[in-house]
């Protein structure tokens, strides 16, 4: 008796120490995820006189200067709408398209549904990126390189594939009942999309919403081949402008950088339980 | 009978105007420009207007075999590589240890951890390239804590030859051991270093120690300064660390939320049985992840194939093309010096149909693990 007390008690205490160590890797783990975060946003508050003499230490005397240059120099009052024009916009049309798409390959019939859904879902592990040089040669035979226009259709062509993929397997589950009774009450299928399976596919749409905010708001390889000009460039790209000759200016591109990253952290911070969620959807593809 | 049939055409057209406009747009986005490298790779097109400026036509595939003789293409080849393996044996098994650490309760706050870990994933590539530059740059932190570390550590030794010595002292028993600390960064300050150190040191006289340690140390100590980028033989290891610190929290998300969705009484009577946790884990959990984990394998493939802004912002492909992937090498060629069209569009054919060996093995994986996983 006296013996399993004692084998148990040594287990509880070997499990006390592989608890502490558990939490220890962990713990180191989440500091180097977040120290290098925090470090970045505490230095951007110096100048980088301050930053080459002292990286460690807290700001002595914490500055804003850096914030108004580099929102002059990295021209954001431009950059930031442009990049809230694409997100929104080319995340709009995804859902919409996908749900349109999705409705029908999953309750209407046709022979053709078959082939052209299934291209959709090769397209999911064909990334965009891959064909970056042949989309720029294509967006300049169109004559729609430099245009918000070419950024909107590549960010939504590139978002359809996965979106079309998880609408359809949504709107699959939805009961064909439902849909079959609003036809018997003469409802045409443009305002059954629009009164029922817009209302009933929020769920799906909201996994879409988040899993496109954060790629395209941060995304950089596409756009940097389809736009030059300033007017018309995205965040990401502004921010890039901090390398190269003006990476030696600390205190300018830590400013930018936390710019870069501050909405996306505010959208996570918010939104955080459905971005996880829509990852976990998302990565899984078929 | 004539209903039913306008019934059917109604449900056709409907059909078509619902799927048309996004099977346009996939075409044209992604459809057309196969189509288009492909052309283009066995043709002599050089650039600017397709139709109606410079003649251009078939050129046979020179440009493919140009690809392969290219020893550029074979290091991008291996970075890609080296990303998988980083991938495969790094994020994989962190993250589903993690997950598991999460799922079994062996750590409290779930949503912290998860939240966490997550972070660097929703942060621009371009930002975490550009921050992670300046942390291995010589003027980055690593070098300050190292440098700390070199000072005081030398410090350190000077007070105990001071204190041997009672105190301030010019004697040659401590200028021999200050020079012997500080090695040959002492012996090559000087021409004659015993008596040189000797006036240095008298002009510190009747000043605090530690004083004179900051100025010898300053003297001495040298500044070390990482060039961990600059590198060739190293520069992809920071690559890869980086690449293992921002995506470890995705497969983490992805193994916890496919164990959250096991039955919890399968556990619970496996555990009445007396199963420990390690059988718990080699006959429940790890079969029911099977599919998962080879699902994250694949899309560490594909992660690779298409990861272009990290490096492109953290190494720019430096230095002196070491750290090029497949698309770095890409888009070098048809946009730094002189465009080489064919070739880039080579190389965008070759990571295509890389591309289609995986989806092609995502589909035998579907089919001897049965059904998706979603």
């Amino acid at each position: 008796m006296s013996e399993a007390i004692r084998e148990s008690k040594l287990k509880k205490a070997l499990s006390a120490i592989g608890r502490v160590a558990v939490y220890m890797v962990m713990g180191i783990f989440a500091f180097m995820t977040l120290y290098p975060i925090f470090w970045l946003i505490m230095n951007s508050f110096k100048t980088t006189r301050e930053f080459q003499v002292s990286q460690l230490a807290l700001p002595h005397a914490p500055t804003l200067q850096n914030y108004v240059e580099a929102w002059k120099m990295g021209d954001f009052s431009l950059l930031f709408p442009n990049s809230i024009i694409y997100t929104l916009g080319a995340t709009a049309g995804i859902i919409f398209l996908s749900l349109l798409a999705g409705f029908a390959f999953a309750k209407l019939k046709s022979r053709a549904t078959k082939p052209i859904y299934n291209s959709f879902v090769i397209g999911i592990l064909l990334t965009t990126q891959t064909l970056m040089i042949p989309l720029f040669l294509e967006v300049n035979l169109l004559g729609i390189y430099n245009t918000r226009l070419a950024v909107l259709l590549v960010y939504i062509g590139a978002g359809l594939p996965i979106g079309i993929y998880l609408s359809t397997e949504y709107i699959k589950a939805i009961p064909s009942a439902v849909v079959e009774s609003a036809r018997i009450d003469g409802a045409g299928f443009f305002k059954i999309f629009l009164k029922i399976i817009i209302p009933m596919s929020v769920p799906v749409a909201t996994t879409l919403a988040m899993l496109n905010i954060t790629s395209i708001w941060n995304e950089f390889a596409l756009i940097n081949i389809l736009v030059s000009k300033t007017e018309l460039k995205s965040l990401p790209l502004g921010i890039y402008k901090f390398s190269g000759s003006l990476s030696t200016d600390y205190g300018k591109q830590f400013a930018a950088l936390t710019i870069g990253m501050v909405p996306m952290l505010v959208f996570y911070m918010i939104f955080r339980k459905q971005i996880t969620k829509g990852v976990a959807a998302g990565a899984m593809k078929g | 009978m004539a209903y039913t049939n306008r019934a059917h055409l109604e449900e056709k057209r409907a059909y078509w105007a619902m799927v048309t406009p996004a099977f346009a747009l996939y075409l044209l986005v992604m459809a057309f420009p196969i189509i288009l490298s492909f052309v283009l790779s066995v043709s002599n097109y050089s650039g600017g207007k397709m139709f109606g400026g410079e003649k251009w036509g078939f050129a046979g595939f020179g440009a493919y075999a140009r690809v392969f003789t290219d020893p550029w293409f074979w290091n991008a080849l291996k970075n890609n590589l080296y990303i998988v393996l980083i991938s495969v044996f790094g994020q994989l098994p962190l993250g589903f240890i993690f997950a598991y650490f999460i799922y079994a309760k062996i750590v409290k706050a779930p949503n912290f951890w998860q939240g966490v870990l997550y972070v660097p994933n929703i942060i621009s590539v371009i930002v975490v390239g550009l921050l992670w530059q300046t942390i291995f740059s010589p003027h980055g932190p690593i070098g300050e804590i190292i440098n700390y570390f070199r000072v005081s550590d030398f410090q350190a030794q000077l007070k105990g030859i001071f204190n041997a010595a009672g105190g301030f002292s010019l004697s040659d028993d401590v200028i021999h051991k200050i020079l012997d600390l500080a090695g040959p960064a002492g012996q090559s300050m000087f021409s004659n270093p015993v008596p040189e150190l000797r006036d240095l040191l008298s002009s510190y006289q009747g000043q605090p120690m530690s004083e004179v340690y900051t100025a010898l140390s300053n003297l001495f100590v040298q500044k070390w300064s990482p060039a961990f980028l600059t590198k060739p033989d190293i520069a992809m290891v920071p690559v890869l660390f980086v690449i293992l610190w921002m995506y470890t929290g995705m497969y983490l998300i992805l193994f916890l939320a496919n164990m959250q969705k096991i039955d919890a009484q399968i556990i619970e009577s496996a555990r009445i049985d007396g199963a420990n946790e390690g059988q718990v884990m080699r006959f429940i959990i790890l079969p029911a992840l099977s599919g998962t984990i080879v699902n994250s394998a694949i899309l560490a493939i594909s992660g690779s194939l298409s990861s272009f802004a990290l490096i492109f912002a953290m190494t720019g492909g430096g230095p002196s093309r070491v750290t090029e992937i497949l698309s770095i090498y890409m888009y070098n060629n048809a946009f730094l010096g002189r465009p080489n069209f064919p070739l880039a569009n080579a190389i965008s054919l070759i990571m295509v149909i890389i591309s289609f060996v995986l989806i092609a093995l995502t589909k035998a994986v579907e089919k001897r693990y049965g059904g998706k996983e979603d």
